[in-house]
């Protein structure tokens, strides 16, 4: 039972609260992601192009020197009488001079120096820790047409040479730095020669080698026709340009990089190289119209940022598992007391109220619950209390009130025929009493020989002072009519008597009517009751005039009156309460004098009791099985008359 | 039984003893540096094919100044590759060289040139600067130019096609195989060049044949006849191995710290297996048409190269 409470309702708040911080987290991660991501793009680019403008610095710290001597010696040759043979000397002196130069020739133009013939290109070179120097030149050695004399010569501009492998077999990689120079006769200037210097390349590999970005990021030097002159991949140097490798690679995009380079420009690109894509940024090594480029592989650049992320989320996801525990931990006992009460709750079900509830330390919304569940048990507990003795002593006033009605019920005369010696009347009654105690009374009784007094009337309101009213009014009627014949007289006594000292202001509609039995004569008395019906041998029937008499009980000074009628034989008197003509159907439509006459007239010629039973019949038809609120008190007499004189 | 023996003794050969060793020797050159262009020799030798037919063949390829012509003449080289034309000066100069056999049936030689320089037709090149090859091969591109009554600055360049990519000449001599595509891998697009195939303006010469001293012939002529079958055997070994005759092309170029590239060779096998094929000229592969001698001839003595007349059947000798 326990389970399956912290199941739905701490696994659902453990759910929304994961969903929320899962939410959350997400979120934030994309964002933090997104601007890293931009954040270390830039940076990365930053460094690419910081690192190569230092490489270029680097390499430009040994190239630019070279352009630099060459024109300072260029300056000499061409302005100073030098003889011929001490040219030789200054190719010395400049590689003596300066340690990263490996070689350096003065080539002359044919018979230049007369005596020197068709080649005169003194070189010296370093061989094994010393500087060599001869003549260059020789039919075996047309420099004239290499193209570190020929392209300067050509183009009249210094050319750094394609780099090649110096023939010397060290196998060392060479670039030639060539210079045109010139003879100067007066101001006109006529090309001389070339001044070359030959620099090794190692140090531009050492510097582009140990150029390293991100993980495998890397450097590399490309000539002007696209020669890879330093590559990390030693198969590409001087053997690939960029151009046969992007051909072999099949990627015109990396030959467009390639042009790119070539006219000297600087940028950033992405390609796919070797199926990785990269980043590319290529700027040219001023002196010599060289590229520099750096590449990295573009996934590399995001590489910490997405180890920050898996951590990141790996510890997120530690943190989420850790939460669902102590959230749930902490739910479930949070609301680990609302199973007692829900215990306790079933237990007061039962009706137990003493059931222990949860202690309650907190001063929460629990706290709250648990006061109100207290404060249930404790006023459950007094209000069953109540019950309990409200319910015995109304158990005890019903049992009284039925005694009551027994001895109400007791009062009222039941035996039918009543008078069976008495052939000139016969007489049915029925009080069919509502489920409380009423105030319905009907009486008769013979006065003398000859005089019936009949009685019937309706105490106003309900239960036991009604039922002590009627009481009281049958038991002075019986007390008043004995050796008393008019109707006047007895509910003029009657209504003194209840009127004195009734505070209750009680009151009861009355008829009283005395039959001379023998004579027809009808005295009567109506204090403010329904009118009784008179029905006639043949049919007719009618109600009786009303008078203005008011019910008794009210005002004790009234002076009822009396009315007489005379009976002819078989006429029927039927008299009812109030309970007939109101009797309602559900839908509070009354029985009414119109329908108790109609049935009345309906069955004009039955005997008294079953003139009463068709009415009753005919008021159950109406009602339709809705529940009686009043008594229903009918009483017919059917007046024979002298059946001796009858039948004279 | 005696047929059984002699197959015997040639596994013998083969099996035990040291490569060349006892073999008749022949040294062979190309007329180049290595490349693609001489892949027919690499794979001959490198697949046994030489040693196969009972030879000892050495390939010695000449240096950048020391072209095979001289090889042969100081009898340095047994056999060497020579174009037709390189070959009828040589032996016009007194060389008493021989063709064994015409390999290259067409002219891979055309004029290549710069859009920039605005050289839209042959006849735009008059006057212009146009580089051309120190070691030879230059006669028919200058045949072409003075039959057209153009004159034009010859510019002597020695391997590189650098001058070219400064600019220092307006344009150049170069072969379709070799120079045209390592301008193209040097970063300029084939429609930034305007091309003139010298075979469209009715040069179409053969050009890689090989040669040997007419002595050579003489007392050689089963070698030369071996040398020719497994050369041959070579190349077609090439056209249907593509792939493994450019690694063994890359790695014979690698001994000789020739800078170069697959993509290059690539192109230049192509291309030279293209050359090969006599295509709608009379003759079967290897052997040498004898009106493309005499035109190749006559471009010689038009240019004042040759004064002598060679006849045809005394310098074509094929041996098979």
């Amino acid at each position: 039972m326990k389970l399956n409470i912290n199941r739905s309702l701490a696994s659902r708040i453990v759910f929304y609260v994961l969903t929320f911080c899962l939410f959350l987290f997400i979120i934030s991660l994309s964002v933090f992601y997104f601007f890293s991501k931009k954040q270390m793009k830039e940076m990365t680019y930053n460094y690419a192009e910081a690192i190569t403008n230092n490489t270029v610095l680097k390499t430009e710290l040994i190239l630019s020197p070279i352009t630099k001597i060459a024109n300072n010696y260029k300056w000499i040759i061409e302005n100073k009488r030098l003889s011929s043979d001490s040219i030789f000397g200054i190719t010395r002196k400049i590689i003596g001079n300066n340690p990263e130069i490996v070689g350096c020739a003065i080539a002359y133009e044919s018979f230049f120096f007369k005596e020197k013939g068709r080649y005169f290109a003194p070189y010296s070179c370093r061989e094994k820790g010393n500087i060599k120097t001869f003549q260059l030149g020789s039919t075996e050695y047309e420099y004239f047409v290499m193209d570190w004399y020929q392209i300067p010569a050509s183009i009249q501009k210094p050319y750094w040479s394609e780099p090649y492998f110096d023939t010397g077999g060290a196998n060392t990689l060479i670039t030639t730095f060539s210079m045109p120079f010139y003879s100067m006769h007066g101001k006109e200037k006529s090309f001389a020669g070339v001044i070359t210097i030959d620099v090794a390349l190692d140090w531009l590999t050492d510097i582009v080698s140990s150029v390293k970005i991100l993980e495998t990021g890397y450097a590399s030097v490309l000539s002007r026709n696209g020669t890879f002159v330093t590559h990390p991949k030693k198969e590409l140097m001087m053997n690939q340009t960029i151009f046969s490798y992007a051909s072999e690679m099949n990627n015109p995009e990396l030959r467009t990089i390639g042009r790119e380079m070539q006219k000297g420009k600087t940028g950033f690109v992405s390609s796919t190289l070797n199926g990785v894509e990269r980043v590319l940024y290529y700027t040219p090594l001023p002196s010599s119209n060289w590229t520099l480029a750096v590449v990295f592989p573009k996934s590399e650049m995001f590489l910490p940022l997405r180890k920050i992320t898996v951590a990141l989320i790996f510890l997120v996801v530690i943190g989420l598992i850790l939460l669902t525990f102590i959230v749930s931990r902490i739910v479930s006992r949070q609301i680990s007391p609302l199973e007692i009460f829900a215990k306790s709750a079933r237990e007061v079900a039962n009706g137990n109220f003493n059931n222990k509830l949860p202690d309650i330390k907190s001063k929460d919304e629990m706290k709250h619950l648990h006061d109100s569940f207290e404060h249930m048990q404790k006023d459950l507990s007094t209000y069953i209390e109540h019950l309990k003795s409200t319910t015995s002593a109304k158990e005890k006033i019903e049992s009284e009130l039925r005694i009551a009605r027994e001895i109400q019920m007791g009062m009222i005369p039941k035996i039918f025929p009543p008078f069976p010696n008495l052939s000139e009347i016969d007489l049915f009654a029925t009080l069919q009493p509502a489920k409380e105690v009423g105030g319905d009374l009907y009486d008769f009784f013979l006065i003398d020989d000859k005089h019936l007094c009949f009685a019937i009337g309706d105490v106003s309101g309900k239960g036991v002072p009604a039922s002590l009213f009627m009481a009281v009014t049958r038991t002075l009627l019986r007390s008043l009519a004995p050796n008393q014949l008019s109707t006047a007289v007895i509910v003029n006594a009657l209504n003194k008597s209840l009127s004195a000292g009734n505070e209750s202001n009680m009151f009861v509609t009355f008829f009283l009517g005395i039959l001379d039995v023998e004579s027809g004569i009808l005295k009567y008395s109506n204090a403010g009751h329904n009118p009784p019906l008179l029905v006639h041998p043949d049919g007719t029937t009618e109600f009786f005039e009303l008078t203005k008499d008011i019910p008794v009980g009210l005002f004790d000074d009234f002076d009822y009156g009396e009315k007489v009628l005379n009976l002819s034989k078989n006429d029927k008197l039927f008299l009812y309460t109030d309970g007939v003509t109101e009797a309602e159907d559900a839908e509070e439509k009354l029985y009414s004098d119109q329908k108790l006459i109609d049935c009345v007239r309906a069955h004009f010629e039955s005997q008294t009791k079953d003139l009463i039973r068709f009415v009753a019949e005919d008021i159950a038809l109406h009602v339709k099985g809705n529940q009686q609120s009043d008594d229903l008190t009918m009483l017919s007499i059917v007046y024979y008359g002298n059946q001796d004189e009858g039948s004279l | 039984m005696k047929h059984h023996l002699s197959v015997l003794v040639l596994f013998y050969l083969l099996a035990f003893n040291c490569p060349g060793q006892d073999l008749p020797k022949i040294t062979f050159s190309p007329h180049w540096l290595p490349q693609a262009q001489f892949a027919g020799y690499y794979v001959a030798e490198k697949k046994g094919f030489y040693h196969a037919e009972g030879l000892d063949v050495r390939i010695i390829h000449p240096s950048v100044s020391i072209n095979a012509v001289v090889r042969l003449a100081k009898g340095e080289s047994d056999i060497i590759s020579s174009f037709l034309i390189s070959a009828i000066s040589a032996r016009s100069e007194g060389l008493d060289l021989v063709n064994i056999a015409q390999l290259s049936q067409n002219s891979a030689l055309l004029f290549v040139s710069k859009k920039e320089k605005n050289i839209k037709s042959l006849a735009d090149l008059n006057g212009k600067k146009i580089g051309v090859w120190k070691s030879g091969f230059d006669e028919v591109g200058k045949d072409l130019i003075r039959s057209n009554g153009y004159h034009v600055t010859w510019v002597p360049i020695l391997s590189s096609v650098n001058m070219f990519m400064v600019g220092g000449i307006d344009a150049m001599t170069v072969m379709w195989y070799n120079e045209y595509d390592q301008i193209i891998n040097s970063g300029i697009n084939k429609e930034e060049l305007n091309t003139f195939f010298f075979s469209d303006y009715g040069y179409n010469i053969p050009e890689d044949g090989l040669y040997c001293l007419h002595k050579t012939l003489t007392l050689r002529k089963e070698d030369l006849k071996k040398f020719v079958r497994a050369t041959l055997k070579g190349w077609e070994y090439a056209k249907n191995n593509r792939s493994e005759t450019l690694d063994i092309v890359l790695e014979e170029m690698k001994k000789a710290h020739v800078a170069t590239n697959k993509a290059h060779q690539s192109w230049m096998l192509d291309k030279m297996l293209g050359l090969i094929e006599p295509g709608t000229k009379n003759v079967k592969k290897g052997q040498l048409s004898e009106s493309d001698f005499h035109k190749t001839q006559s471009i010689l003595i038009d240019g004042g190269y040759v004064k002598k007349k060679t006849d045809f059947n005394a310098f074509y000798k094929p041996v098979l």
